[in-house]
């Protein structure tokens, strides 16, 4: 009978976190790349003008601001969890397999790292959005909860892709196919009411969609919409996290 | 425990492709047993399977007690593990890279410390402690990756190639530093496929190709079954390679076999008083001109030669091995 110590586990699964994301932080330059994107994205966009002339403010607190904060969270945390790619390549996967570890722990301490990734990236955004457009975000606590909820579901897309890719570069590759139609169709730069047939059918289908309505909908109050919106993220997060969890344990247990 | 390891009939299939076959041996308490065989002949994929790294096809592998198929965790926490390759994380210091390690088995923090420092000292990295490891040289990268491994005071060491790719100096290090563990009463298991540090290090040696186990004893005892042979080594000059008079050196009478080493050629005989004539005779005939010639006592490397009918320095897995080791679906275990 195998003896399961929680407490053990539990630490196991920090340290793993604590190991991935020191690593992450400790190259400045990698910090502030992966940051540079969003914010040109939201400079070049936020260059739109009302009809009734001036800077679009209505556009940049409702779309704009929470778009990018969604869009944030997605590359922070699907980066993230992509370096269990470059751990295998690399071999130190094997490092941490050797060990006294669970499986349960390692996928564990891996999800942890990539959700602290993507909130993280999303609320430095979302300081930098909120301070440069002088615009407030009205519940801060649903923010940070959708926040949460939108890193924990794209970390369950990020192991999908570690489990699939077998090297960094089809990683990359499977990653830029799933981001960045997300990124276009999920609501970022422009509201789905506005896109043409059938792409909101299909923008419905992607989580960061309902990422971005949420703190978009935070904005505007529709408290029912952020509470449905949040129901989706946690669907998705928990079916995510399974299905990769179920590739990568097959990996660690061949 | 008499026996620190026990594998029996350990057998791992890569798809259609064999990788181990039934392979048995038992490492006894405080042994140092190697495993010799050339790169590809399935030593890392054993090891893997015995460290609970991997599954195997068939067969068990009981470490410190433990079958690591029921209880990998116990096992784990047993063994340290140097890999082949160095492992560790770039980003991070040696230090930092050891911190991690400890947490991983749990020591507390005060031990974890003492122990960092003292495996540190051992193996002379305290001055670069807080540097990055991707700066390392690969000397201290593997000095790094075998310290990593004896944090925990593992009872079984286990070492894919601990010297693989180091200089000298750095293997004579770590070559000492493994038979001083071995002399604290820590077991031992090590691949290599360098004969001569199987023949300096292992109490008992396992040699396996094309992933069967196909001789197991004492260094001596495996140098003793080319008992009766005598080995011939020649130089020959003819502004060529001296490879390409292996096959027609092969193919000569008395001659049981013929393989490179260290820029000379090494015949294997049982009689060779009359194979010297036939080996000069055939060189003349081909144009060659012999530089020098000696008579040597058969090593290791010999007997290897001999059970395998391959150097062991020759390139790892030819497309024929291959294809042996590949068996038809249908004959799959």
């Amino acid at each position: 009978m195998k003896t399961f110590k929680p407490w053990t586990s539990v630490m196991h699964s920090i340290y793993i976190a604590e190991n991935d994301l020191r690593q992450s932080f400790k190259s400045v330059r990698h910090v502030v790349w992966s940051l540079l994107f969003p914010i040109f994205m939201m400079f070049t966009f936020s260059f739109r003008y009302s009809t009734t002339g001036g800077t679009d403010i209505e556009y940049i607190k409702n779309i704009l601001v929470p778009g990018i904060v969604g869009m944030t969270a997605m590359f922070g945390s699907t980066n993230e969890t992509m370096s269990i790619v470059w751990d295998k390549s690399m071999g130190v996967f094997d490092r941490i397999l050797a060990a006294p570890v669970s499986s349960t722990s390692i996928i564990v301490g891996k999800t942890m790292a990539g959700a602290v990734m993507g909130v993280i990236s999303a609320i430095v955004l979302l300081i930098i959005g909120t301070t440069i457009f002088n615009v407030a975000f009205a519940n801060i606590g649903a923010v940070l909860l959708i926040i949460l909820l939108a890193s924990f579901s794209f970390t369950g897309i990020g192991t999908i892709i570690s489990g699939l890719a077998s090297e960094p570069r089809e990683a990359m590759m499977l990653s830029n196919l799933l981001r960045f139609p997300m990124m276009l169709l999920g609501g970022v730069f422009f509201p789905i009411s506005a896109m043409p047939m059938p792409l909101p059918y299909i923008a419905r289908a992607l989580p960061l969609t309902y990422a971005t309505e949420a703190l978009g909908a935070i904005q505007t109050g529709y408290p029912y919409t952020v509470f449905f919106d949040a129901i989706v993220l946690l669907i998705y997060t928990i079916g995510t996290i399974l299905f990769g969890s179920q590739i990568l344990m097959r990996i660690m247990t061949r | 425990m008499e026996n620190a390891i026990e594998v029996k009939e350990l057998t791992k299939f890569y798809g259609s492709l064999l990788a181990v076959d039934r392979v048995n041996f038992t490492v006894k308490s405080k042994e140092i047993f190697g495993l010799l065989g050339p790169n590809g002949a399935g030593k890392t994929t054993t090891i893997r399977m015995i460290c609970g790294m991997l599954r195997p096809t068939s067969g068990t592998a009981v470490i410190a007690g433990f079958d690591v198929s029921q209880k990998p965790l116990e096992v784990k926490r047993r063994i340290g593990l140097v890999p082949d390759i160095s492992n560790l994380f770039g980003e991070l210091s040696a230090r930092v890279n050891l911190e991690f390690m400890g947490k991983l088995y749990r020591l507390d923090k005060k031990t974890r410390r003492e122990r960092i420092d003292q495996v540190l000292e051992l193996f002379q990295l305290k001055e670069r402690q807080n540097d990055l490891v991707k700066y390392y040289s690969k000397g201290m990268h593997r000095r790094l990756t075998v310290a990593a491994a004896l944090l925990h005071q593992p009872e079984i060491l286990i070492m894919d190639e601990p010297t693989s790719g180091l200089d000298a100096q750095t293997a004579r290090l770590v070559r000492e530093i493994l038979i001083s563990l071995n002399k604290e009463g820590r077991t031992i298991l090590l691949t290599t496929h360098q004969i001569e540090e199987a023949d300096k290090l292992a109490q008992r040696v396992g040699i396996i190709d094309l992933g069967k186990l196909i001789a197991l004893d004492t260094p001596e005892q495996i140098k003793n079954s080319t008992q009766g042979m005598r080995a011939l080594e020649i130089k020959i000059l003819n502004g060529e390679d001296q490879q390409k008079w292996l096959p027609i050196l092969r193919q000569a009478e008395g001659v049981d076999n013929a393989s490179l080493a260290e820029g000379k050629i090494r015949i294997l005989s049982k009689d060779l008083s009359q194979m010297i004539p036939t080996v000069v005779n055939l060189v003349d005939k081909h144009g060659g001109r012999i530089e020098n010639i000696s008579v040597a006592q058969p090593t290791l490397e010999d007997a290897f030669i001999n059970l395998t009918g391959k150097s062991i320095r020759e390139e790892p897995v030819s497309k024929e091995d291959y294809l042996k080791r590949r068996l038809p679906r249908s004959g799959m275990r």
